[in-house]
């Protein structure tokens, strides 16, 4: 009889499986737990640190490479970073090596500059989505308007007060790159050793094992990773997001994930000595 | 014939081979020079090569609409969500935004590619859910091993699983952070450094292979 009920148990449909995890998602976007991490990742928390240790005035590279499919995760921290980054009136330059990324870009900047009366061209501009970023990022180490004379719309770049005194790496006083490819690599090869220009990424969190050496060596001065690292860099920035209100689904869908694996073995093992 | 497919190829393939290797090393004013020539061309190169892969998933995909092959009308919803994209983009003239208003393609962007997209990642997550309840059986030391540091990084993760440590493991006296941080910067780190140097001198190897001409594949079997 029990050995019946274990066989289904561990047998179940699939989609009581999707059912239940639908509902623990929607019920924690519904209702909020209100959950937030106890303790900062040391990672997330050098990040936040560097970037606030920036003089006012100062020229970021704000990367972004992250499209539809994973701006739930990255666009938190993106946002998070950009309103850091404008809270502390440092100027910022936008560039994009993913296509997917240039409208997600728009939509991020149409909304966050103005919350800080930041003008375009003056305190931030947008470059225009290049192909092959390691083309770009050498050539960004002599002249980085052999590439970027022009912003997303055509406009001179040279002319912008944003860019004032900006010519190569040695200009820039860091680069952050939030993405969901592997370009985190190419810049900290390509720039961060060569040049040594200070860099920070924000990654998923299923990739976020993989950048432990860099960070060991400060390859990397920090690191946000996934929804986790958005949510720890908002309460950083004391300023709540969508990394914040999405870290209560996160965590039930994370504890769901452990509990099922557990009852499934737990199961397996009876099974094995009835 | 076999001057202009390989030995002018590979002629071409070892100069600009040594001479860009060089310029990593030599800061002079040609090198730098030189670096800015090859950057332009390899954004013309890469550009041309996406057309040549436009053409290419084109003629594939016809290809099989024309020959009424399985799945031919998956095929169709290629050229159609090009044409979605593309139609949209030309009328905007590649701007995805007109001041604080959509244009036609930051409409498609928004409301065709980006939920549609985001759709095909969500998906993933319940067939993970799924299978790691179906699928994770600890049937042998390594699959304790891998089941023990899911679980640190599962509960290390998140708020929730932060507070269950504390209800539960407290008492250790260790919090469920430091155990992750560990599993992060020692053994996970360990294993991906011993990764990425044997892929390093795999690359370094291939590379210096097809600078000397000892791989030739990429010269196509004539």
């Amino acid at each position: 009889m029990l050995k019946d009920k274990l066989n289904a148990v561990l047998k179940i449909d699939r989609r009581w499986i999707f059912l239940a995890l639908t509902v623990v998602l929607f019920g924690a976007i519904i209702h909020p737990l209100g959950l937030l991490s106890k303790n900062i990742a040391r990672d997330t928390q050098n990040a936040y640190e560097f970037m606030d240790k920036i003089p006012a005035g100062s020229f970021i590279l704000l990367d972004l490479d992250y499209d539809p499919s994973t701006a739930p995760e990255l666009s938190p921290q993106a946002m998070a970073v950009a309103r850091h980054a404008f809270r502390n009136n440092l100027r910022v330059g936008v560039v994009t090596y993913s296509a997917g990324a240039t409208g997600l870009i728009e939509q991020l900047f149409a909304v966050v500059p103005g919350e800080f009366k930041k003008e375009y061209g003056k305190d931030y501009v947008i470059l225009p989505y290049q192909p092959n970023a390691v083309a770009v990022m050498t050539q960004m180490a002599s002249d980085l308007y052999g590439i970027y004379d022009k912003d997303k719309d055509g406009k001179d770049t040279r002319s912008m007060p944003v860019m004032k005194g900006i010519q190569n790496y040695k200009n820039i006083s860091l680069v952050v790159c939030i993405a969901g490819t592997s370009i985190t690599d190419i810049w900290v090869a390509y720039v961060g050793d060569k040049y040594n220009v200070p860099f920070i990424a924000g990654v998923t969190a299923i990739s976020q094992p993989g950048y432990g050496p860099y960070l060991q060596k400060k390859q990397m001065r920090g690191l946000l990773g996934g929804m986790k690292g958005a949510a720890e860099y908002e309460h950083l920035i004391k300023t709540p997001g969508k990394g914040s209100s999405g870290i209560d689904a996160l965590s039930l869908a994370h504890v769901m994930v452990a509990a099922l694996i557990i009852v499934s073995n737990i199961a397996m093992v009876i099974l094995k000595y009835l | 014939m076999k001057l202009i497919k390989k030995t002018i190829p590979l002629a071409i393939v070892f100069v600009f081979g040594i001479l860009t290797l060089l310029t990593y090393y030599v800061p002079h004013k040609h090198s730098v020079d030189f670096l800015e020539t090859m950057n332009k061309w390899e954004n013309i190169v890469t550009a041309f090569a996406f057309f040549l892969g436009l053409i290419s998933l084109f003629y594939a995909h016809s290809t099989k609409i024309s020959r009424k092959a399985d799945g031919w009308g998956y095929s169709l919803f290629v050229f159609v969500g090009f044409l979605a994209i593309i139609i949209p983009a030309y009328i905007s003239k590649g701007k995805n935004m007109n001041g604080a208003e959509l244009t036609w393609m930051g409409w498609a962007f928004q409301y065709i590619y980006n939920p549609l997209s985001a759709t095909m990642f969500a998906v993933l997550a319940f067939y993970i859910v799924s299978t790691a309840y179906k699928s994770f059986r600890i049937k042998s030391l390594q699959a304790f091993v891998l089941f023990v540091a899911a679980m640190f990084l599962i509960l290390g993760n998140v708020p929730l699983g932060q507070i269950i440590w504390d209800k539960m493991l407290g008492w250790t006296g260790y919090n469920i952070s430091q155990v992750v941080d560990w599993i992060m910067h020692v053994p996970a780190v360990a294993g991906k450094r011993g990764i990425m140097i044997g892929i390093s001198i795999g690359a370094v190897v291939t590379a210096l292979k097809i600078i000397f001409g000892i791989e030739r594949q990429y010269l196509g079997k004539d």
